[in-house]
């Protein structure tokens, strides 16, 4: 068994692409759909606020902007969950032993 | 997810519908003594997008009670005829106050429907949280 740095070289290029994420994935659909969830929860955001504005100078009645308010939340904690499992996820990948 | 969203919305909307519905019956107690005032209705309607029915609700345009006005006899009124009869409201107390207190059950219904809705996507969200 001939063990030599070219061969570990060659053994860890040809395993690359494994950890290369797959194009299918990567490219259009589950980016487009991760970029077009933070776009609704960024609109969310926004709608409650302009709602919160006209709530406090009288636009708009208090029931709309308790509904904004909620809703925002709710939007929120969807958002900040998500980010902790991500990151979680991140740091589990990050521990394993090699 | 966006269901429970839908629930916020609807119940919000139901809410607004009963707090002008209750508008309107302060209106009407406040004008009870008002000489020729016709009591005030706003009858709900389905709010209706792009031909389609979202389920929530909205007051429809103000209606006037056509119901006879009351006679009432006080000869010192000056806007007594010469019969001493004077034409006061059509507003009757007692429908204004079961109104009122219709109105206040709905609202504390939609109440109940909103905070169980925002009740289960908090505890929807807090499964992923563990």
């Amino acid at each position: 068994m001939d063990i030599r740095s070219a061969n570990a070289a060659i053994g860890y290029a040809s395993t690359r692409p494994a950890t290369a994420p797959k194009p299918e994935v990567s490219g259009q659909s589950a980016g487009g759909k991760v970029a077009q969830a933070f776009g609704s929860f960024a609109q969310e955001l926004q709608q409650s606020e302009s709602v919160a504005q006209a709530g406090m100078t009288g636009g708009a009645d208090s029931q709309s902007l308790v509904q904004a308010l909620a809703q925002t939340e709710l939007a929120v904690e969807a958002a900040v969950t998500v980010r902790d499992k991500v990151v979680e996820a991140y740091q589990e990948i990050l521990r394993m032993p090699v | 997810m966006s269901d429970l969203f839908n629930i916020l919305s609807l119940s919000s909307s139901a809410m607004a519908a009963q707090a002008d519905r209750l508008r309107h019956v302060s209106e009407n107690i406040a004008n009870a003594d008002t000489p020729g005032y016709q009591r005030k209705t706003a009858p709900f309607e389905q709010v209706v997008e792009q031909g389609q029915k979202t389920g929530a609700v909205q007051s429809g345009p103000v209606e006037l009670d056509q119901t006879p006005v009351r006679k009432v006899f006080d000869p010192g009124h000056p806007m007594a005829g010469e019969d001493g009869y004077y034409d006061s409201s059509n507003v009757d107390i007692m429908v204004e106050l079961a109104d009122a207190r219709e109105a206040q059950r709905s609202y504390e219904a939609n109440l109940k429907m909103f905070d169980q809705a925002r009740q289960m996507s908090t505890s929807l969200l807090e499964l992923l949280r563990r």
